[in-house]
Formats: structure tokens, C-alpha cells, sequence
């Protein structure tokens, strides 16, 4: 791994005004990264927490700036709220002696696919991935958003691995829909992955009540929302079921950073 | 110019700035420790260790309530905090109070804009551009009811930075996207006349 102690990385989340848990893996990736010394300086920023897009730059010394967004995907945030906010030219910006360079959000990069096999195989411990249907479930139906292209880009590279009897995409609020999952797949074993940046209701809760493994509770999310996460297996609807938590909590995600940061300096190389 | 903000943070200490927000900074003799200001004289604390542990200490109030806003005056009591070094006290203080040791030394270094309240909402897209539509006289009546459930000084709404000595003062130097999204509920609950 390369080391850069003259540049600062800064990891953009999209953050919540409702819970911690949006901006969590956001900072536990930047935790990890710092604890390895990868980067003189890192900070995170966020849409809808702070630090805010508009007050991180304040805060780094270097003078040469990493920017990778912890996005699943390219979208509206990645293509024009990063870069209003701020104020980038394109991938490289160079403005009052800085350097900021614009990197791919972290769910672009080919290695995702390595990560959501990961967490898959670490869900159901010893269950034979050929008598296995793995879900990789996306939101669907966001506007400017290609989270639901991306799942099913990741669904067609893990396909041609050839490891899982049976490899699908499906979403939350548009066909196909997850909570059809019974009809959808053929295999004895499900295993379900939530492709997002964090967990939250919608890994929490909606998934898990549309699953059918969980009721849909009157409040807010409760502190024992973890819990769905750790009653695999399911068993119902004649299949044994298992859910693993938002892919975007896996600790290789810092990796995936990193790896942007290094695909970045590949292509912009002098 | 370069920035150093860790040895600006020292300096700082050394001049007698110790308390930040809600929080004040003691200095001991193996590094920091900062705890809630009114827990200064209590000998009942829970102790917590390093950086990290600060986020999770700024996120929820006493009532277990997660703090979107963390400069809200509402910080949990009943920690004590230590810390190593200034280089630990800089991130620890960039989670209770996120971005204010920096936007001082900004300040202090004269490249701290404020920037106004109408230029940060022509700036929105997508749907938040309905902001746009707030009137002046809306603006005011929520800028003086939402912003009062914060500690930050408003640069960009004329106020003047607080000239505390012992402090180091939390500026505002743009209305937050808590502001912005308060401005597009103002808008679509009273429209303004065409």
C-alpha cells in the first residue's frame, strides 16, 4: 500500500439528521485509515451533518487533497452537490496552492464485487454457495440515482464468477421487488445483501419487514435494531434465509478507499 | 499561507483559551482531559479514553436523543474525556464541536468569508432550489426561532464574533443545511404570493 504523509484524504458521507448510524461507517473508515498511517490527515464531511462540504477544507493543513465520496454509486451527490459545494473544476482543482483531486465514489470500484462475496459468504458461514440464491438489494426509484444500475452491475460480475447456484437484483420500491424473494429465487439457501453505504430504517427495518423475518415497529428504530442481524438463520416460506447488514459497514470498505485514491493517481499519472 | 492547526490548538491553550462550547479543556500531567463545563467540580465521572471515544460522547444528549446539530446546547453530561496529546484534543474537538478550531484559524488568518444567507440558497439545486422562494421577512422570523437552538455566532447574519478571552468561539460562516432544509419547510407550508 502506498503511503502519503503530505496529502490529506477526506471521505464524504451523505450523514443524517435523524441518526448516528448514516455517518458511522463514513467515520470508521476514516478511523481505520488514520490508524494506518496511510494519510498525513483525514477527515470525513457530510451533506446533512458537520463537518458540512462547506467547512472541511478549513480544516486540512496539507496542501495536496484526496476527495473520495463513501457513495454506492455515481449520482446527484457525486456529480453536482460534491462538487458545488465544494467548489471543484473537475477531477483535479487547483486553487490557493492546493491540489483537490476528485476520486470515484467507493461503490464504482471493481473491487465492490469482492466485498459483497465477502460479506455473503461471512453471513452464512459453511452453506454451499451453489445450493445458495444471493439478493443484492438496492432502493430503487431515486431520482438521478444509478444505486439500482450498480446492483445490478455487481449482480452480473458476481454471476460470471459462477460461485452462487443463482445471483439476483432486487429493490425496496421497484421490480423486482425484494419482498417477492420467495418467488424470485429457486435455491434452498437465500442469502440477502443490502447494497448501501450504511444501515439504517431501510436495513433495519423495511428490508427485514418486506423479508417478512421482522414486524414493522411504531417508532423510530430501536436500540436493539441490530438484532435483525443476528437471528440467522430464517427460516420460513420453506427456505432457510439468511441477512446480512449494509455492505457499506464492512471494515474493507476503508480498502475500497484506498483503492480509489490509487485508481485515481493511475489515471491522472503525469 | 501554511496551515498548522494543531500547534495553533496548543497555542491557543497556552494563551488561556480552555473551554470550547460546552466543553472545557484541563490539562494534566499525561496529556488533556476535557469534560462537560458545568461536570468541572464533579468527582462522579464516567472516564473514556481517546479520540474516537468523542463521537460517541457528542451524539447523543442526556436523554439518549441523537444531536444532528452538534453545536446545539445540549451536550450529554457525566464524562471525563482523556486524551494524550493536542494532536488527539484537535479530532476529539472535531466531533463535539466538528469544524470550529478550524474556522477560528481561518479567521485568524483573515480567509474566514462569510458568505450571505440569499448566495448560499441561489446556490441549491434539486429540491432544495425551492428555498429560493423564502421571503425576507420568513428568513428572519426562522433564522431568529431556529438558529436560537444554537451556540455558533452567525457571521453571515451580522453578527460579531464573540470576543471571549478563555474561549474558543464557535463561528458560523454559512447557514448549515439544517437551516436550508428549515427554509424548504417554510416555503412549502406557506407559499409566498407570486
Amino acid at each position: 500500500m502506498f503511503s502519503k504523509p503530505d496529502s490529506a484524504l477526506i471521505i464524504v458521507g451523505h450523514g443524517s439528521t435523524v441518526n448516528p448510524d448514516s455517518s458511522a461507517p463514513t467515520f470508521d473508515h476514516a478511523e481505520e485509515i488514520l490508524r494506518r498511517g496511510v494519510f498525513g490527515e483525514v477527515h470525513c464531511a457530510f451533506w446533512k451533518e458537520e463537518p458540512s462540504l462547506r467547512q472541511v477544507l478549513h480544516m486540512v493543513d496539507r496542501e495536496d487533497i484526496y476527495v473520495v465520496p463513501n457513495f454506492i454509486s455515481e449520482g446527484y451527490f457525486t456529480r453536482t452537490v460534491i462538487p458545488r459545494e465544494l467548489e471543484l473544476e473537475g477531477a483535479i482543482t487547483r486553487r490557493g496552492g492546493r491540489t483537490i483531486k476528485y476520486c470515484e465514489p467507493a461503490g464504482n470500484h471493481a473491487r465492490m464485487t469482492d466485498l459483497l462475496l465477502h460479506r455473503a459468504a461471512h453471513v452464512a458461514p459453511g452453506v454451499p454457495p451453489a445450493e445458495t440464491s444471493l439478493f443484492i438489494v438496492g432502493h430503487g426509484t431515486n431520482l438521478n440515482d444509478n444505486s439500482a444500475a450498480a446492483a445490478k452491475r455487481e449482480v452480473e460480475r458476481i454471476r460470471e464468477r459462477g460461485l452462487y447456484g443463482e445471483v439476483l437484483s432486487a429493490y425496496m420500491e421497484e421490480e423486482p421487488l425484494i419482498a417477492k424473494w420467495d418467488e424470485l429465487s429457486t435455491k434452498p439457501n437465500v442469502v440477502v445483501v443490502p447494497f448501501f453505504i450504511a444501515d439504517g430504517l431501510h436495513s433495519y427495518e423495511d428490508i427485514p419487514v418486506l423479508l417478512g423475518i421482522a414486524e414493522e415497529s411504531p417508532g423510530a428504530a430501536s436500540v436493539n435494531a441490530m438484532d435483525v442481524f443476528r437471528r440467522n438463520p430464517y427460516r420460513l416460506r420453506g427456505r432457510t434465509l439468511f441477512y446480512a447488514s449494509a455492505i457499506g459497514t464492512e471494515a474493507l470498505f476503508a480498502e475500497i478507499m484506498l483503492d480509489q485514491v490509487a485508481a485515481f493517481d493511475a489515471e491522472h499519472a503525469a | 499561507m501554511k496551515r498548522a492547526l494543531t500547534q495553533s490548538l496548543a497555542a491557543w491553550l497556552e494563551g488561556g483559551r480552555t473551554r470550547i462550547g460546552q466543553v472545557a479543556i484541563l490539562k494534566t500531567a499525561d496529556g488533556f482531559e476535557l469534560r462537560h463545563a458545568d461536570d468541572f467540580s464533579r468527582a462522579d465521572l464516567v472516564k473514556a479514553e481517546g479520540a474516537d471515544a468523542a463521537r460517541h460522547l457528542a451524539n447523543l444528549d442526556d436523554a439518549e436523543a441523537y444531536r444532528p446539530l452538534k453545536t446545539a446546547p445540549n451536550l450529554r453530561h457525566g464524562w471525563r474525556l482523556t486524551l494524550r496529546d493536542v494532536d488527539e484534543l484537535r479530532r476529539a474537538l472535531d466531533y463535539f464541536y466538528p469544524a470550529m478550531t478550524a474556522l477560528f484559524l481561518s479567521q485568524t488568518n483573515g480567509v474566514l468569508h462569510a458568505v450571505p444567507f440569499r448566495e448560499t440558497l441561489n446556490r441549491q439545486t434539486g429540491m432544495y432550489r425551492v428555498t429560493q422562494k423564502i421571503t425576507d421577512e420568513q428568513a428572519r422570523t426562522m433564522i431568529d426561532s431556529f438558529c436560537a437552538g444554537c451556540l455558533k455566532c452567525r457571521l453571515w447574519d451580522g453578527q460579531a464574533s464573540p470576543d471571549e478571552a478563555d474561549r474558543i468561539p464557535l463561528l458560523c460562516q454559512e447557514a448549515c443545511n439544517l437551516l436550508v432544509a428549515e427554509a424548504r419547510k417554510v416555503v412549502k407550508a406557506e407559499p409566498a404570493p407570486s
